[in-house]
């Protein structure tokens, strides 16, 4: 039998790699992010000089940024409804009939591709000439709303809806994600309560919200948490959809572009401070507001 | 005569099936609607509703262009290598880290699990800058490695481990907290009789690991796997910084800057390199997708 004292360089042996690689790759961005929030970073050489808060004053009176984060924050009319659909969609293939298997699978496709390539699709759905004008157009026609079978919106060129139109790709790429996690909630509920609510005579509508709703409210604060802090965070969608144009500019495609565009290292650092900031703030908030209601 | 009663049960069957169809349509229209544009050869159809959706004189001959005009296999390949080199890092990164965290006594134990754990709540984006910047390191010290030894220019260290490297794209997503939990959880449930008894046999604690801990938790390495696997072949964001050659770029990188740059010729062409990209996923998908809904339901429980 082996030591205490042997056991501990053993797990610390095991533990190694990883510590390794999480010190170098996660724990030391932190850091080093905070750091050179503070100082103005040369790429070329790698020199960083401390610069009394600069990069914050400067982002505080930037129009561009306070913009990108009221976007950040308009974004997050994403979340009710993307967790009202993934609930709603949880709650139709929680049963035993056939070919739920199918739909469970069929809904989580969009979770299973890449954001990039899912996002061409998506960009070509939006065309001005494209397939959701194509389709309203067609529908509009059928319903008489329209004289010709054409509609004319630009989805991603017009700045009023380009915004609402890359949410519509985040509510569609995220629903399969957090219909699984409220399918798990679903199945802890006990059959026998919407049984003794269906023989009191309560319609769907009154079960779902009455029965269903409280029941997985710890499930609802979990996914609203998730898709809060993924709305804040919101930039990828940007990135393969519109590039920022159009008032698409969201506060961590801010930090993008500072970093990746204009090499300004110290500044993308800045304002990825202030977004973690209101990240946990939002997180926060929410703990505050579901925790006293239980 | 049907009862009242069975015409109602038959038409909330009726409305349930129809939800559920409506939002298989939803979540599924892209990717049907570009399987039948890239089968079209001819594209007047394509943005018509509800046209659009079937192919018009079916060809192949779209997707044949695809690997014609663009480098598809190097991008496959290079997708391969990613996701490989990805899942064996996690999976023995994990498995090392998850042992002793589940079945040994030291001190520390509290706090490097509880290090570990908080991970999960950073926003991961905050590492992009900083490990943009420590690749870049990495390649400068090896190229100064390679004057030093007197390497010729051939050699080119710098890409073996610093920017446009695969070891660049791989190695930060290599150690991670969802896996070293997942591992963790795993190695809890085996009983201790059978780690007491390879101890009397003299086992040391890599044998032990290696020859009675991975065999029986398999199931939660491959849902490991399957998972690193599916986010590793998704990833866009840090590859496309890390790699700026094309013969280095996996397909999520490669193929999106094909389809949105100047050389995209024909949107048919697009939507056939589309269905290309999106198959092995599926195909990988039918067959494992238990592991996806059932997997996770264990980590929400």
């Amino acid at each position: 039998m082996q030591s205490a004292r042997n056991y501990t360089t053993t797990a610390y042996l095991f533990l190694a790699p990883a510590l390794i690689l999480m010190g170098i790759f996660t724990f030391w961005p932190v850091g080093y992010n905070t750091w050179l929030a503070f100082h103005d970073y040369a790429i070329a050489d790698g020199s960083a000089t401390w610069n009394s808060f600069a990069h914050f004053k400067y982002i505080y009176n930037e129009a561009l940024f306070h913009h990108a984060l009221k976007n950040s924050l308009l974004y997050l009319l994403v979340v009710p409804c993307i967790q009202l659909a993934a609930l709603v969609m949880a709650k139709l293939v929680n049963n035993r009939l056939p070919g739920m298997t199918f739909f469970r699978a069929t809904y989580y496709i969009p979770v299973i591709t890449a954001i990039s390539v899912a996002g061409v699709a998506w960009a070509f759905v939006y065309k001005y000439d494209g397939m959701l004008n194509g389709f309203l157009g067609w529908a509009g026609h059928a319903l008489g709303l329209l004289a010709s079978p054409q509609a004319h919106i630009d989805w991603l060129g017009d700045p009023g809806i380009a915004i609402y139109a890359v949410m519509g790709f985040t509510f569609w790429k995220g629903l399969g994600y957090y219909m699984v996690l409220y399918l798990a909630g679903l199945q802890a509920i006990p059959a026998e309560v919407e049984e003794a609510a269906i023989l009191d005579g309560a319609n769907v509508w009154e079960r779902f919200w009455r029965i269903t709703v409280p029941m997985v409210k710890p499930t609802i604060l979990l996914c609203t948490l998730l898709s809060t802090i993924g709305a804040m965070k919101a930039f990828q969608e940007v990135i393969v959809l519109s590039r920022g144009q159009a008032d698409t500019y969201t506060a961590l495609y801010y930090v993008y572009d500072q970093a990746f565009r204009n090499y300004n290292f110290g500044r993308a650092a800045a304002a990825g401070l202030v977004v973690t900031f209101f990240c946990m703030l939002l997180a926060i908030v929410q703990f505050r507001f579901f925790g006293e209601k239980r | 005569m049907p009862s009242r009663k069975h015409v109602h049960a038959m038409l909330h069957t009726g409305a349930h099936y129809t939800s559920l169809i409506l939002f298989a349509l939803f979540t599924t229209f892209p990717f049907i609607w570009a399987l039948s544009s890239g089968l079209s050869g001819d594209a007047s159809h394509m943005y018509l509703f509800p046209d659009g959706f079937w192919p018009h004189e079916a060809t192949l001959d779209w997707f044949a262009r695809v690997f014609r005009e663009m480098p598809f296999t190097t991008y496959l390949k290079n997708s391969t290598i990613l996701a490989f080199f990805t899942i064996a890092g996690v999976v023995a990164v994990s498995v090392l880290a998850g042992y002793p965290l589940a079945r040994m006594k030291f001190p520390g134990r509290g706090l490097v699990f509880v290090a570990i754990i908080a991970t999960m709540m950073l926003p991961s984006e905050v590492g992009i800058v900083p490990n943009f910047i420590t690749l870049k390191h990495f390649g400068d010290a090896a190229a100064a490695l390679q004057g030093t030894l007197g390497l010729g220019p051939d050699w080119n260290l710098r890409e073996w481990i610093g920017l446009n490297s695969y070891f660049g794209a791989i190695v930060p997503n290599v150690a991670g907290a969802f896996g070293i939990f997942l591992m963790k959880q795993a190695f809890e449930q085996i009983p201790q009789d059978l780690i007491d008894a390879a101890r009397v046999d003299g086992a040391n604690e890599m044998q032990i690991l290696w020859k009675v801990m991975v065999p029986v938790t398999g199931p939660s390495i491959a849902a490991l796997a399957i998972f690193t696997l599916v986010s590793a072949w998704n990833d866009y964001l840090w590859p496309s910084l890390v790699m700026n050659s094309k013969e280095k770029m996996p397909l999520a990188v490669g193929v999106f800057n094909d389809l949105t740059g100047p050389f995209a010729t024909s949107d048919n062409i697009l939507m056939a390199a589309i269905v290309l990209t999106v198959i092995p996923v599926l195909v990988f998908f039918a067959f494992t997708q238990r592991y996806f809904i059932s997997g996770m339901d264990g980590a929400v429980k």
